[in-house]
């Protein structure tokens, strides 16, 4: 039973990737375009150069830390499609701490910063969360609004009150998270990004608040009916999941951004989503497709400069992941499937005997 | 009398497993035909098989000695044979007229006459004796007139053997009395019916033939004459069943829970109570009978927490409870047995064993710091030890409890809920969908607990059960209290009029 769920679990999203490329091949041979030089060069962008490596690192970060939200708000059966928003709230508390307090030292003042983005994303979160258990509205239409504030708040910080300059753009912020490789812009985000993960994957699946949040997720009538706070753990999951896009916000403006612009946490939120959905809603598996559509964006600009392909044919395999992997998912549920996999499983439980 | 409809060698496989193996029933014209047989024994998958749903793997049908082959639910209405699911398959906004009429087209024309197929249907219905309010919506009509309307639908479409699946499940003893009046008019008019139940006492009240279904194989086919119940109880389970009398316990001693004015939405007269005034005594059991839809689900989700009363007070060991909750109920030892059982108490996508710590996950044995750090091996070894006490079978501990059956899905929730040795016991339709075994294993475990001393208030839509278990027996009808009557000796038809609030 569990051999079966785990190798369907894992052969999903594999064989979801696998049929995005193919496809992405024939896309690019239909417009004129020859697969494997394109491929290679998406290879080459991502991997070619120390910098490079360095590089899908660097955009997996943030991709990590909206995806784990995501996992997060699903695992307790909420839906929280405003990861983007709460990023951007982290990353806005972070720049107006880290640009006003200047006079604490700097270490202690990145530990604040880093803090208080986390609370801001989980304040962000927060809004979704009560007015679902106390008004029951749709957490995610919501959420999905409260993005919208959260950018144009940003928006109206960089080009009023906290502009910098004659630009719309805050002024950098001087605290940073520090390099680890040197030679690439790899900073310490991704250290905090892979113990967060570790954390999550613990509180998930060996605390009892872990499972209880995982219990509402999957049956909230009969966790209410065996005692458990069914509104408290809504709210909690919510200023949990909100919380660690803030603190990727933040993350992110520190090791990479270090200020406020247009377009700043763009799209994470989204992207977050359909990591989590192709990692099957497990914090490890949201960190390897959050580096997998980094190195797919990273590679994306080499192929295009190198082969003239545009760069949207990559978003089209990433969509195209996206569908097969909920396709995927939907397929491993019917009765047929099911029970090919259970002769599998069979067949190898046998030979281990 | 003529042979109707013959199903010769029928065999089912879904993968490696035979729900169906050479399986044989001859239905004669104008017979009541049972099919007996336990959960999983294969009376669905056979009757899937005729109604067109599934294709045997082997094995052929004879309709009126002809080979048919019924390869789609509508290929069987044009054959001539009808079925009423237990669930019934009605449009519940529609009205019952509507609902006859649906998907049914006698002529070309492609407005609806109305009047003329109105008129159809009402001499129909008189024919067999079946009383419908042809113009209401479906909701506001009893469950007994829906089935009814269920029945109506297949003999409109043409029913020669109709198939009632469980008809009495959700009856008061009134309405089977008309469901087997109106059955035995069917068969007058030469129709056959096939008929599918547990509850013997029925079973050779109606029936002609009776066939056994066991572990998918045809046991025999007796005539009700040469049978009688305790026959047909050994030949389904394949083996001695020792019924057991539970004594009544007449004296209690103080309360455990107890309800005093307690209203509930009170208006609706199907999920509202009203003015209940009522109490459970340490080792007791309080049996509320009555059909289902009356209050019932209400009072058992006041007794544990998940709702809290608009107005008057419950007293649980004698102290008032002003919050209501389920864990306030749960730490007062309050354990319970829900009415569904997939909705509400398990965690389908959860294993065994996750189930089974459902409740005990922040005790030492199965944590360290409160929750903080969870024992995973305490609590497989917790679940072992429970599924060896409470015979759950199941592959493994780590077997998703959605694919167990009824029988061991409720075995994970006695054991979950009776080994802490609860104070109070509310147990709604404890054995609902279970088989003879598991039924009687269900009703020792609550005798034991009981007579630990710990009260218990079962509800159930079973009356045999109320019967046979309850101490106390106490009625309920659209919301309100009609009665409360002795478990020992209860004067049956008192209770029964009670039931259908006929009562002075």
């Amino acid at each position: 039973m569990n051999i079966k769920n785990k190798l369907i679990k894992i052969l999903v999203p594999i064989v979801s990737i696998l049929f995005s490329f193919i496809i992405g091949a024939i896309l690019i041979a239909s417009i004129g375009g020859d697969p494997v030089e394109a491929f290679s060069y998406l290879l080459k962008g991502a991997f070619g150069t120390t910098s490079n490596i360095g590089e899908t690192f660097v955009k997996a970060t943030p991709l990590i830390f909206t995806g784990l939200a995501a996992t997060f708000a699903y695992k307790c059966g909420v839906f929280n499609l405003g990861a983007e928003g709460q990023f951007v709230m982290g990353a806005v508390a972070s720049v107006w701490i880290s640009t006003t307090f200047i006079s604490i030292p700097t270490p202690l003042l990145l530990v604040v910063s880093l803090t208080s983005g986390a609370i801001a994303g989980g304040l962000w979160g927060l809004i979704p969360g009560i007015l679902k258990i106390k008004r029951g509205l749709n957490e995610m239409i919501v959420s999905i609004m409260l993005n919208y504030i959260a950018v144009l708040f940003m928006g109206y910080l960089y080009s009023g009150p906290l502009r910098d300059g004659n630009l719309p753009q805050t002024a950098e912020v001087a605290v940073k998270l520090g390099r680890i490789f040197s030679g690439t812009r790899v900073h310490a985000g991704i250290l905090i990004a892979l113990v967060l993960t570790v954390i999550l994957y613990y509180f998930l699946f060996h605390t009892s608040f872990g499972f209880k949040l995982r219990a509402v997720g999957l049956n909230p009538t009969a966790a209410e009916y065996n005692g458990f706070p069914l509104k408290k753990l809504i709210l909690t999951s919510f200023v949990i999941s909100g919380a660690i896009a803030g603190l990727g916000g933040s993350v992110e403006l520190h090791g990479t951004q270090f200020r406020l612009m247009s377009g700043f946490g763009i799209g994470y939120g989204f992207d977050g989503v359909a990591i989590a959905l192709i990692g099957q809603l497990n914090p490890i598996g949201t960190v390897l497709v959050a580096y997998l559509f980094a190195v797919l964006r990273k590679g994306a600009i080499t192929m295009q400069v190198g082969t003239g392909m545009p760069t949207s044919v990559i978003d089209i395999i990433q969509a195209l992941v996206i569908v097969f992997a909920v396709a995927g998912s939907a397929l491993t549920n019917l009765p047929k499937v099911k029970q090919f996999f259970t002769n599998i499983s069979q067949k190898s439980n046998k030979e281990v005997k | 009398m003529k042979e109707i409809l013959r199903m010769e060698d029928i065999t089912k496989k879904f993968g490696e497993v035979y729900a169906n193996q050479d399986i044989n029933l001859t239905i004669m014209e104008g017979e009541v035909h049972t099919l007996l047989g336990e959960n999983g024994a294969g009376k669905s998958t056979l009757m899937n098989i005729l109604i067109g749903l599934y294709q045997p793997s082997k094995g052929n049908i004879y309709l009126k000695g002809e080979k048919v082959k019924i390869d789609s639910p509508s290929k069987a209405v044009k054959l001539g044979i009808g079925m009423v699911h237990q669930h019934f398959m009605l449009v519940e906004a529609m009205t019952v007229f509507e609902n006859i009429i649906l998907g049914t087209s006698k002529d070309k024309s492609i407005f609806i006459k109305k009047d003329a197929i109105k008129k159809g249907i009402i001499d129909l219905a008189n024919k067999y004796g079946l009383d419908i309010e042809i113009d209401k919506e479906i909701t506001e009509i009893s469950v007994g007139a829906q089935q009814r309307v269920e029945i109506l639908k297949a003999l409109y479409r043409g029913a020669e053997v109709l198939i009632l699946d469980e008809p009495t499940a959700a009856l008061t003893e009134l309405e089977v009395e008309g469901l087997f009046q109106i059955i035995r008019k069917l068969t007058a008019e030469k129709k056959s019916v096939i008929f599918i139940s547990h509850k013997m006492r029925e079973v050779l009240e109606i029936s002609d033939q009776i066939t056994i279904l066991r572990a998918g194989k045809t046991v025999t086919t007796l005539k009700k004459d040469d049978t009688e119940a305790s026959e047909l109880a050994n030949l389904m389970i394949g083996k001695e069943l020792v019924t057991s009398e539970y004594e009544k316990v007449i004296e209690t001693k103080e309360n455990i829970i107890c309800l005093e004015h307690v209203d509930f939405n009170a208006k609706s007269k199907h999920s509202g109570i009203s003015d209940i005034t009522i109490s459970v005594g340490k080792g007791e059991i309080l049996g509320i009978a009555g059909v289902d839809g009356n209050g019932q689900s209400q009072l058992a989700q006041m007794v544990t927490g998940v709702i809290s009363p608009d107005s008057g007070t419950v007293y649980l060991n004698s102290k008032k409870i002003t919050k209501f909750s389920p864990h306030r109920f749960i730490e007062a030892s309050v354990s319970h047995i829900p009415e569904d059982r997939n909705k509400m108490g398990l965690i389908g996508n959860m294993s065994v064993k996750e189930n089974l710590a459902l409740k005990s996950l922040e005790t030492p044995a199965l944590s360290m710091g409160k929750g903080l750090f969870l024992k995973k091996k305490a609590i497989t070894n917790n679940a072992e030890t429970m599924k060896e006490k409470y015979d759950i079978r199941c592959s493994s501990v780590e077997q998703e409890t959605r694919n167990l059956s009824g029988g061991n899905q409720q075995k994970i929730i006695l054991a979950r809920e009776m080994e802490e040795n609860p104070e109070l016991l509310v147990a709604v339709h404890p054995t609902r969908g279970l088989d003879i075994g598991a039924t009687k294993y269900v009703h020792d475990k609550m005798i034991d607990s009981r007579d630990k001393g710990c009260g218990v208030l079962l509800i159930s839509a079973d009356f045999d059960e109320i019967l046979k278990l309850s101490d106390r027996i106490a009625v309920m009808f659209e919301g309100k209290l009609v009665g409360i009557y002795s478990g020992n000796n209860p004067p049956i038809k008192e209770i029964s009029l009670a039931m259908s609030g006929k009562i002075e």
